[in-house]
C-alpha cells in the first residue's frame, strides 16, 4: 500500500493516476455536458459508469503490475 | 526527484485547469471554448450580463465585429441585407416587409440588397425597446424604435433597408451617403448588438425564402431577378 501512496521520493503511480484521470474526466464531462444534447441525469450515470471503468482499470492494473 | 517534480508540474496544471473551470461556470472556460460552437461558447445569459455591466470579453468583441468577405451571386436578384433569421415577410399597403432578425452571434455588418444609388438615409423613432422590431417596424408615425432607414432607387421602385436597434442594440453606423451610387453586396452600416434589418420591397416582387430560413448578408437571393416591368 505503501507503494501506492508513496514510493522512491515520489508521488506512488496509483494515487497520481488516479488523480489525474479523475481530474481529466471531470473536465471532459464539463465539455461533454456542453457539447451534447442529452438529458443531465442520463450524462450524469454515463460519466459515473465511465469514471468508474477508469478507476477500475486503474486499480487492476496496479494491482498486476505489483 | 525529478519524478517528483514531473508529477507536481503535472497536478499543478490539472490543478489550474480546475480552478478555472470552476471561476468561469456556469460559463464555459477558456480552455473548452474552442470546441464550442459561438451560442454555447457565449450563451445569451452571459452576453446579456455583460450588457449590464458594460464590460465585454475582448475574444467576444473581436467575434462579433468580424466583416467576412462575401461574393454576391451573378444576376440581378435582391439580396439578402443581413445575417439572421426571415421572422416574418408581411405585406401592409403596397410594401413587403422582409423582417430579419440578427442574434448577439450572427455577423453584424449589413450589406446592400441591389444595385442603385442611394435616394435618401433617414433617422427614425426615440425609444429603445425589445421586441425584434416586427411590429414597431410598421409603426412609422408612431413612436418606434431608433432606426436608419436607406432608401435605394432602382429599376423596379424604391427599395428601402431599416437598421432597428432593441434594448441591447443602440447603435448604428450608416456607412452610404446620399446620392452615392452604390452595387450589390457592398457594405451599408452596421448595427452594434443584436437587433432588426427590415428589408422593404415592392410587394409585386415574390419571395424566395421563407420564415424560419436563415440567410446571408450579400449572399442569400431573397428575391428572383429584378425586372423593369
Amino acid at each position: 500500500m505503501n507503494v501506492f501512496w508513496w514510493t522512491s521520493g515520489h508521488l506512488g503511480w496509483g494515487v497520481f493516476s488516479l488523480t489525474v484521470f479523475t481530474g481529466i474526466w471531470w473536465l471532459f464531462f464539463d465539455l461533454c455536458w456542453r457539447l451534447l444534447a442529452i438529458r443531465i441525469g442520463r450524462l450524469l450515470a454515463l460519466m459515473a459508469i465511465g469514471w468508474m471503468l477508469g478507476i477500475g482499470c486503474i486499480l487492476f492494473g496496479f494491482y498486476l503490475a505489483s | 526527484m525529478m519524478l517528483l517534480i514531473i508529477q507536481g508540474a503535472i497536478l499543478s496544471l490539472l490543478i489550474a485547469a480546475i480552478v478555472l473551470w470552476g471561476a468561469y461556470f456556469p460559463y464555459p472556460s477558456p480552455l473548452v471554448r474552442r470546441w464550442l460552437s459561438p451560442g454555447k461558447r457565449w450563451p445569451d445569459s452571459q452576453i446579456r450580463l455583460w450588457l449590464k455591466n458594460g464590460k465585454f470579453q475582448q475574444a467576444y468583441l473581436s467575434y462579433f465585429y468580424r466583416d467576412p468577405e462575401r461574393t454576391p451571386p451573378l444576376g440581378n436578384s435582391i439580396l439578402a441585407p443581413a445575417d439572421g433569421l426571415v421572422t416574418s415577410a408581411e405585406v401592409r399597403d403596397g410594401v413587403r416587409y422582409l423582417v430579419i432578425a440578427l442574434s448577439f452571434w450572427d455577423m453584424h455588418v449589413q450589406r446592400s440588397p441591389v444595385s442603385g444609388s442611394v435616394v435618401k438615409v433617414e433617422s427614425k423613432g426615440k425609444d429603445y425597446m425589445d421586441g425584434e422590431g416586427r411590429v414597431f417596424a410598421f409603426l412609422r408615425d408612431k413612436p418606434c424604435p431608433v432606426q436608419k432607414r436607406v432608401v435605394f432607387s432602382t429599376d423596379v421602385g424604391e427599395i428601402a433597408v431599416r437598421l432597428i436597434t432593441s434594448l441591447a442594440a443602440r447603435r448604428i453606423e450608416i456607412w452610404v451617403q446620399e446620392h452615392e451610387v452604390i452595387v450589390r453586396g457592398q457594405r451599408i452600416g452596421r448595427i452594434l448588438l443584436g437587433s432588426t434589418v427590415v428589408l422593404e420591397l415592392p410587394a409585386t416582387i415574390s419571395l424566395n425564402v421563407q420564415v424560419g430560413e436563415r440567410v446571408k448578408a450579400g449572399e442569400t437571393v431573397v428575391a428572383r431577378e429584378m425586372s423593369s416591368a
